[in-house]
């Protein structure tokens, strides 16, 4: 009951998603650049034909056994071209060739990095304009005399939101999947991702893989729609809520990097966002581990939350 | 139950900053009857009904609807309350059904024929699949009637519900408020700065002014005791008319206004007053009412602006 009546609450916040145009603006907008990207991997891009991968590979090898005799070369970086060896002479053993720019899997998971951040921008925007909306249309004073508690109408927006941007990334998956199919042919879609855990080889499905590149992207996501939401719900002002957070979107990066020579910037929000740091490559700043992020994001993650609940439910009313 | 109080204001205080909004407010609305909640622009009539549905919260003192303590007990206490604050703001770029809907998933046991039924009572058929953006005011002033009405309230309360209305608007939701707390025993609070509109529609009328309650006015009671009206009468020659209106020596004294002279008088007393004037030489132009005493009464009170 109390359940069905929570889902009441995110369908209203859905039909109302629905039928406001800029909400098919953006998913036009999206189509549309993921149809451009497309073109631009197609007939931007000058790979040497697929047909010879092999000889490319033995090559490389060669090139990787003689950096790894090096004495003066790094362990980090020893073990992960150790890695990449063992991974490649696992690709000529059993004939699995590696993803192509120009291919199927290529494309979508070239792609998915921009266009993920072109989802969080529009994330962005509709994060901060969900709540506020509500104030600057004045409808917020019908929408609170309802035997609804305020924080259950303030989760069911959220929800909604991050619902959307569900959509948004479904959207991405499948449009840059059968548009890749057809630019590059579907023929390479059964090719597995191959993981390298300590030596040991595991063939993983493209699909699973995938997800976990738009995963660890959608963290960042995440931290960016939240902080949007939450001051979109204390300033009651979309354009504040969108400006901050396209903002820190754009230049977050630059300044954690700027700021990294301090020990205390690994606390930035920026600084933890992406996990991907911990998987290929080496932490921002010294000392960070994975699981150091995690909590730092969890941190901000609920710092958010119970600031946009004190701005949305203990307020007076005044629009 | 007869008798029963819906709505109890208690000793109400509401402080934003360190500006008192309201101090110290009490009054009782029982079910069937229209209260009016009057006073000028700035006195404190939407702050209160802003606490009362839940929408600020209460300095000091407590408000009780059916019962239900409105902070304590939120969930119940509105549960039985429709409502429009200021203007009926809806989602313009949805359809009325759109908004209907909308409202109607907000509570928990409602049948969804309740949705069909509002839209006839605000008679509203015709263009409830229209986009509001495409409504007049008035047409929005229904469909914000009808939202109030779906949860089947036994309060409705309407914050300057004929802002913007013309007069045939205003009379339409006059007749609406009427009938529905007669037939429907279901109480109403309307604020508004103008009395004449109050006059038309409530059973008792509090006037607010300063935050302060400064009187509560039963309207039948005031129907039926002889009520002064301010009288207008235009004579030549004025001089000496007013001279002679000043030695009946009345409560009032009389004024002149520009070619009339304005006396204060019941009505019952015009026509002897007039065959006293004519015996007195005086030609009498025309005579007629210009306002109720409560009106100038309310001016008075309020200090005879709009802003206090």
């Amino acid at each position: 009951m109390k359940l069905r009546r929570m889902i009441n609450l995110v369908r209203n916040e859905n039909m109302k998603l629905a039928h406001s145009i800029s909400t098919w603006i953006m998913m036009g907008i999206l189509v549309a650049i993921i149809v451009i990207v497309g073109m631009l991997f197609k007939f931007g891009n000058n790979q040497a034909p697929a047909s010879d991968w092999k000889a490319d590979i033995t090559i490389q090898n060669q090139a990787i056994k003689e950096s790894i005799n090096q004495p003066e070369m790094p362990k980090t970086q020893k073990d992960s071209l150790t890695k990449d060896l063992q991974t490649n002479e696992y690709r000529l053993k059993h004939d699995i060739q590696p993803i192509q720019n120009n291919s199927l899997w290529g494309f979508v998971e070239g792609a998915s990095s921009s266009l993920i951040a072109l989802i969080s921008l529009f994330a962005i925007v509709m994060g901060g304009r969900i709540v506020a909306n509500e104030f600057s249309g004045g409808t917020i004073k019908l929408l609170l005399i309802r035997p609804s508690k305020r924080w259950k109408i303030l989760l069911s927006k959220y929800l909604a939101v991050i619902g959307y941007i569900l959509l948004m990334l479904l959207v991405l998956f499948l449009v840059s999947f059968l548009l890749g199919g057809i630019l590059f042919s579907f023929k390479g879609a059964g090719i597995p991702y191959l993981t390298n855990a300590n030596g040991k080889i595991t063939e993983v499905n493209m699909v699973a893989h995938i997800v976990q590149v738009y995963g660890l992207q959608c963290i960042g996501l995440l931290m960016m729609v939240t902080l949007a939401f939450m001051i979109s719900t204390v300033f009651h002002t979309s354009a504040m809520a969108i400006g901050i957070g396209v903002f820190l979107l754009t230049v977050g990066n630059g300044i954690t990097m700027v700021l990294s020579k301090y020990t205390w910037s690994k606390y930035i929000l920026f600084a933890n966002m992406d996990l991907n740091q911990y998987i290929n490559g080496r932490p921002l700043v010294e000392g960070m581990t994975m699981k150091f992020s995690i909590i730092v994001l969890i941190g901000y993650f609920i710092i958010f939350n119970v600031i946009s609940y004190i701005g949305f439910t203990k307020r007076d009313i005044v629009a | 139950m007869e008798g029963k109080t819906i709505v109890q204001i208690k000793n109400v205080r509401k402080k934003i900053g360190k500006k008192v909004i309201i101090n110290d407010l009490t009054f009782d609305v029982h079910p069937g009857e229209v209260f009016g909640f009057l006073g000028p622009n700035g006195a404190g009539k939407t702050t209160t009904i802003k606490m009362l549905l839940g929408l600020m919260s209460i300095t000091k003192g407590e408000i009780y609807i059916d019962g239900f303590n409105v902070e304590k007990d939120f969930e119940k206490a509105i549960a039985k309350v429709g409502g429009i604050i200021e203007n009926p703001d809806l989602y313009k770029y949805l359809t009325g059904y759109q908004n209907l809907v909308h409202f109607w998933r907000m509570y928990p046991d409602i049948k969804r024929e309740r949705i069909d039924e509002v839209i006839k009572i605000v008679g509203l058929e015709k263009r409830i699949h229209d986009k509001i953006k495409t409504y007049s005011l008035g047409m929005r002033q229904r469909l914000g009637v009808a939202q109030a009405l779906l949860n089947s309230p036994k309060l409705l309360v309407l914050d300057e519900p004929t802002n913007g209305l013309d007069p045939a608007g205003i009379h339409e939701l006059r007749n609406h408020l009427r009938t529905l707390a007669s037939e429907e025993n279901i109480a109403v609070i309307v604020s508004s700065h103008l009395l004449s509109e109050m006059e038309l529609m409530c059973d008792r009328v509090g006037i607010i002014q300063n935050g302060k309650l400064v009187r509560i006015q039963d309207m039948k009671e005031m129907l039926g005791e002889e009520v002064d009206s301010v009288i207008a009468l235009a004579v030549t020659p004025i001089e000496s008319a007013k001279a002679y209106l000043e030695s009946l020596n009345s409560k009032y004294k009389p004024q002149i206004k520009g070619k009339e002279i304005e006396i204060i008088e019941s009505i019952e007393n015009i026509p002897v007053l007039v065959e006293k004037l004519v015996e007195q030489g005086i030609k009498i132009y025309g005579v007629h009412k210009v306002q109720q005493s409560l009106e100038k009464k309310f001016l008075e009170m309020t200090g005879g602006n709009e802003i206090a």
